[in-house]
Order: structure tokens, then sequence, then C-alpha cells
């Protein structure tokens, strides 16, 4: 009935790997493998398409407990040993997660919304890490500037939003004044491309000159040339950037700009660029990696690796326009609240 | 070692869980108004973002209140073997969340059960109640 993969083939190749290749050294702490170091073993040449380009093709999932940002108790700590991983997953398997009710009868207890059985944040460490951040080295997202802080300041910027209602002080006047990610419009860049609570799910397809990728929560194809390089009009900006890719080798660079100011991660919008590559590692992986650079944004450009794991699942449509009965919730709750 | 595995896993998903709520639950529901239904499922919308249950109510004087749950994305439960036949329109089932702010018969299922007090989809002591073809 439940065909999920237990440890998907090329993780537990990682470990195996991690486990005969680590050296340990005078300072101490060893160092695996990890997918996302160059020195990932290959199991065989990275295959082609009919028309020679590397095939990337597939559907992976990149869901994964490992944060975004390496959480303050790690530290220095960038990869854990493969026990140490063992028993995370472990204490994540048990904890209670969203059906604690924890705080009942408060907007805690209501955020958690729904059962743990709704959600599906996976269950395993990527590669080692403790982090999906590689640089800056302390797994953390570098400092922002003095300007994105005060930019900020008038913004909401979890995942990708720009509200002027919310910058007024009004958030529910409007359907406007409501998130991009509650309008069910996009979670735009890098958003789209890293692990969120469901949803991870990504299906890679080519075409001679194109590399297209379809991003499970919303209706997101980006469609990545890779025969040409042509820029678009500088006045000329979209929901995920205008991607331009070409290959290295057998990796996909790709690298995108021209994002729209009506979005921002962590306050960075228009001036944000993001080179991304792509390297298959095995037949069941890809060693995904993301750098977004912002100066006016972020005091350095960062790096995160992304582990892409092929999945027997499908991709599921989420049509999420069609069912959005929340959304008219909320904007009722507020009319309500006027009345009384 | 694992007491520290343990609170660092637990903090992750509890810190995860506000930062990836589709919507601002707490701007929908009201936390001063948390209600108990059981009743009969009379249709379920497999929509996103949330799947929507409806279900009929007793209330104390026998009549019929129509209230509809909301829930989370069909998207995960098709991963876990749960099909549009999973929940037939008769099942009994028991709700513990909180009302609409606007005051409808509406609210999140925050815990969703069997009379049985199964979770719901994961087990039931109802035949038949629970789907499993792919």
């Amino acid at each position: 009935m439940n065909s999920r993969p237990a440890v998907p083939a090329g993780l537990l190749a990682l470990v195996v790997a991690a486990l005969l290749a680590a050296p340990s050294t005078a300072l101490g702490q060893a160092r695996p493998a990890d997918s996302s170091t160059a020195a990932a073993e290959k199991t065989s040449p990275a295959p082609r398409t009919a028309w020679g380009d590397p095939d990337l093709q597939g559907t992976y999932t990149i869901k994964t407990i490992t944060p975004l940002q390496r959480p303050a108790q790690f530290a220095d700590k960038a990869f854990l040993t493969p026990e140490e991983v063992a028993e995370f997953e472990k204490a994540a398997a048990s904890a209670i997660g969203a059906d604690s009710r924890e705080g009942a009868g408060t907007d805690a207890d209501v955020s958690r919304a729904y059962n743990e059985f709704w959600w599906d944040r996976g269950t395993q460490v990527a590669g080692l890490r403790t982090s999906l951040i590689v640089d800056p080295p302390n797994g953390r997202l570098p400092p922002l500037t003095p300007e994105a802080i005060e930019r900020n300041r008038f913004e909401t910027t979890r995942w990708a939003f720009r509200s002027a209602g919310a910058a007024q002080g009004r958030g529910t006047d409007s359907w406007l004044d409501r998130s991009l990610f509650e309008r069910c419009i996009t979670r735009a860049m890098p958003g789209s491309m890293l692990p969120t609570a469901y949803n991870n799910t990504y299906r890679i397809v080519q075409t001679p000159g194109y590399v297209a990728i379809q991003i499970e929560m919303f209706p997101h194809v980006r469609l990545i040339p890779v025969a040409e390089r042509r820029e678009l009009g500088d006045n000329v900006r979209l929901w995920l950037g205008d991607s331009r890719g070409h290959w290295e080798g057998d990796t996909l660079v790709v690298e995108t700009d021209h994002f729209t100011d009506k979005a921002s991660y962590q306050g960075s919008a228009e001036n944000m660029r993001i080179v991304e590559r792509f390297t298959r590692v095995n037949d069941e992986a890809i060693d995904y990696q993301l750098t977004v650079e912002d100066p006016t944004t972020f005091t350095a450009p960062w790096t995160a690796a992304v582990p892409m794991t092929r999945t027997d699942e499908d991709l599921y449509e989420y049509a999420c326009h069609e069912g959005n009965y929340g959304l008219e919730g909320i904007l009722s709750a507020a009319r309500s609240a006027e009345r009384e | 070692m694992r007491t520290f595995m343990l609170t660092t896993a637990a903090c992750l998903l509890a810190g995860g869980l506000a930062v990836s709520a589709h919507h601002s639950f707490s701007a929908e529901f009201d936390a001063n108004q948390p209600v108990r239904l059981q009743g009969t499922v009379t249709k379920v919308e497999w929509i996103n973002p949330h799947t929507w249950i409806h279900i009929d109510v007793k209330d104390d004087d026998g009549k019929v209140v129509a209230w509809m749950i909301e829930g989370g994305t069909p998207n995960t439960l098709l991963r876990n073997g749960i099909t549009k036949n999973s929940l037939p329109a008769g099942t009994e089932i028991v709700v513990d969340g909180y009302r609409a702010k606007d005051g409808r018969n509406r609210a999140n299922g925050r815990d969703l059960t069997y009379p049985d007090g199964t979770k719901l989809f994961l087990g039931s002591s109802l035949e038949g109640a629970q789907g499993g073809e792919r």
C-alpha cells in the first residue's frame, strides 16, 4: 500500500561511503564524504540524452529534516557522524510534532493547524549535514546589510511576501494584503527550490535546447534554455526570475536574475542573482547547489546544498487557487470583528 | 547526546510548523472557541490547499447541523496510500478543533479521530472505513 522507500539508495550509499572513507584527523572531528562535495563517487559515466546532453531527467524529492540554517546547538559542527544522524532521525521520528496539543486554547495550538499525517516534512537528514547552507561555513545566512534591515522593517519577508497593506499596518483589508504564499501565487526564489512542509517533489524534463523543472508547490515550471544566451530587457521582471543555463562538463549551470520587486527573500528582490549547479551523482541522486547573491541585501553570497533524491512517487497537481476557502475565511473573520 | 538530539529534533519540527503553515490559521480560527464535534461525513472536498470534510452533527435537540472542517493537502495523503474513497459518506468522525472567527459552522480539524480514538486515515475500528488502493 505504501510505496515510500525506507531509505533512498543514494542516501544509504552516501552513508556507507562516509563510513569507509572518513579520515580521522589530528584535529578531531572526521569529515565524511558528502554528495555536495566534489569528492562524491560516481558509480558510472553520466548518462546522456538521445541528443547528447547530460541526462538529469526524473522525479525527485528534496524533503529533509535538515534545516536551511544550522541550529545554534550545532554551532560550528557542519557534519554529523552516521551514528548521530541515525539518532537524530530516530528522535525526529518519535517527536510529536503537529499532534502536540501543548497550549491548547491558545493561538500557538491553533497555528499547528492539523494532525501530523497531513504534513510531509521528511524523515531524513540531508547527507550528513546539520544545515543546507554550506557557505558561510557557520551554516547560517550571512548578516543583512543595514539597508536591508531598514527595508525589512516595513515588509514581511518570510519566504516571498511583499504587501503594501502590511506596510501600512493593514493585514486583512483585502486579499492583496495577504502573502503570495497564502494567495496561492508563488514561493518565488529561492524559496521554490528549498524544502518545505509538503509538496517537495520536482520533475526534470529535457528537450534539445531546454531543461524544464516542474515544481510541485504551485503550478510552476521553470523553463531554462541551454542552447542560447539572450538577456531580457531590464524592465522585464518575473516571479521566478529569468534563467539561462549552460553545461559545464556534466553539470548544468543556471544563472537567474530579472526578479520582480513584488516578492522578496529576506528582503532580497529585484537585485537578487542566483547561480545553481545540478550534477547527477548516480541513478538515484542529483547534487543540487544554489548560490544567492545580492550585495544590497546580504553582506556576502551564500550557498545551500539541497540533495535531490529520485522518488517512485508521482508529482501531484497543487491547484491551490481552486480550493482556497481559507483566504476567504481570513478576510471574513476580519469583517466580522469589525462589525462587533 | 540522545536528549540533545531529541530536544533539537523536537525544536526543529515545532519551529518549522509555524513557518510552514500555509495560511495564518490564527487569523481564520478562534483560540477562544474550541469545539468538539462528533458527526457523520456527508462529503469530502479533496482540494488544495486544504481538504474540507463536511459533516452532519446532531445538536442537543437532535437537530442536524452541517459543519465544514479544514484539513491539510490531499497530496500528502495520496503519498500514504489514501484515496478519495478512504473517507466515505456515512463515516463517523470526531473533530477537536477551533471554530471560525466569523462564527460560521467551520472549524479547523486540529485533531481528527474515529470514535474509538484512533487517528483519522491511520487506523480504524470501522471495517472498510479506510481505503488502501493507490
